[in-house]
């Protein structure tokens, strides 16, 4: 058995995945690296019994059951680093989902919402909570205008369902499934980021 | 007459028809804005628009995307933007409203576009990087006061959810000694796991007057590098620091 091995897998599974994207949170694994750890102090705490009933001082002494206790201290913190470094990492992203997709929760697409885990719901509300009273106490949107603007308008075409009209800074319209508009920009923009609109397959290759 | 005045290629005579009826502009909106429709040379005139607010937003901008970490707060620069945005906004109704020609009016708010690009960037980009590195932000004086008002809220706000995420998902599940979000243990003297910008990395820069600048770190072997105006160099950020800061150099 090679200690620290989990949580270096833990890490590796996280980065095997595409940069950016989240994949559904790896459990078994986290678990078995948590379980490593308990492991690893169980086997700490035992090393440091038995030089105490044999009446050495545990500070200073430096014999071989010190330094298998040193060994499970190192092989411990490292895995704290990398389930720190998974969650961190997740945390990134979901931190970039509030910014690129969308303040509310609901509103984010349901395959996204699935590989969430419970708390990392918990922490995308609260980031957003923080993001949008930055945003209300200086006034600006910051969420919007992401890309540098070209054109003040853009051609879009209606991919997903939306009920209402979109609210346009002008005027409402109809917008059924595959019908194709030119909208404001800043208009438009927050619907392509929740897939409801995209830009008409003759631009896709193209940079935007 | 336009904020982003660099960017458009109308020829002397065709901004002169453009500015005739905003009168409402050129009463209010600083020097620069006015330095299109008068008879100055080129280099007046790129002295002035290099001192605009635009500009100025645009470097402040500029140097704040490419420096690894944050840039001191530009707050009245930030105000005054704002300002004429508004200002801007406004104008652009009372326009609609008086019925000028569309595409002259779209002209105009493709500038304001471009403005207000510029400065949600620029906020943004900051608060990306108290994100990144919001631990350190709060625990060096140095970050910290690098700060708005708003953005200290924003950072402790960040701390507290972030170093809440970690301890109900990964920290309560260790033992007591190893619950810290700073440290790896309680053995570590130091805070041992909060993550820094890298001031060694290198960066495009630009200098606007004569600069000196040492290559290296004291302690470390003396070599001068001479920047004359105009000069472009890839150095190194913490070597350049100082003088990005009191706007002697700029990054690119």
């Amino acid at each position: 058995m090679m200690y620290g091995r989990k949580g270096y897998q833990l890490v590796k599974d996280f980065a095997s995945g595409e940069k950016g994207l989240l994949k559904p949170f790896n459990s078994k694994l986290f678990d078995e690296t948590i379980e490593e750890c308990e492991q690893n102090h169980g086997l700490i705490q035992s090393l440091i019994t038995k030089m105490q009933q044999e009446g050495l001082d545990v500070q200073n002494n430096r014999n071989a059951d010190h330094y298998g206790a040193l060994v499970h201290h190192l092989s411990l913190t490292r895995n704290k680093r990398c389930l720190m470094a998974y969650v961190h990492n997740r945390a990134e992203i979901v931190r970039d989902l509030a910014w690129r997709v969308g303040l509310v929760l609901l509103e984010l697409p349901p395959d996204i919402q699935e590989k969430l885990t419970a708390l990392e719901k918990d922490y995308f509300k609260n980031h957003s909570k923080a993001i949008k009273s930055y945003m209300g106490k200086l006034g600006i949107e910051l969420n919007v205008d992401m890309v540098p603007p070209k054109d003040p308008y853009i051609k879009i075409r209606v991919v997903g369902d939306i009920d209402q009209g979109i609210m346009m800074s002008d005027k409402t319209t109809n917008f059924t499934r595959h019908s194709m508009h030119f909208l404001k920009r800043t208009d438009a923009e927050p619907y392509i980021a929740r897939n409801q609109l995209t830009y008409p397959p003759c631009l896709i290759g193209g940079k935007i | 007459m336009f904020l982003f005045t660099a960017r458009f290629s109308l020829t002397a005579s065709e901004t002169e028809t453009f500015s005739d009826g905003l009168s409402v502009e050129r009463k209010r909106v600083k020097p620069i804005l006015m330095a299109s429709n008068s008879d100055m040379g080129s280099a007046d005139f790129e002295s002035l628009s290099s001192t605009s607010d635009v500009e100025l937003l645009k470097r402040a901008w500029r140097n704040e995307k490419a420096a690894p970490e944050i840039l001191p707060y530009e707050g009245d620069l930030v105000e005054r933007a704002k300002g004429q945005i508004e200002l801007v906004e406004g104008n652009i109704e009372d326009y609609v409203e008086n019925g000028m020609d569309p595409l002259v009016v779209s002209l105009y708010q493709m500038d304001l576009d471009r403005t207000q690009f510029l400065l949600r960037s620029y906020l943004r980009v900051r608060l990306l990087k108290i994100e990144k590195f919001m631990f350190h932000t709060l625990k060096s004086e140095e970050a910290e006061s690098r700060l708005s008002e708003q953005e200290k809220v924003f950072a402790t706000k960040c701390v507290a959810d972030l170093a809440k995420h970690f301890e109900e998902s990964v920290l309560i599940k260790l033992r007591e000694s190893y619950r810290s979000v700073l440290k790896q243990s309680l053995i570590s003297e130091e805070d041992d796991m909060v993550p820094e910008p890298h001031l060694d990395t290198f960066v495009v820069s630009r200098s606007n007057s004569h600069v000196t600048l040492n290559l290296y770190e004291e302690g470390e072997s003396h070599q001068i590098v001479e920047m004359y105006r105009g000069d472009v160099y890839f150095i190194r950020y913490k070597v350049a620091k100082g003088a990005i800061e009191s706007g002697k150099v700029d990054l690119i």
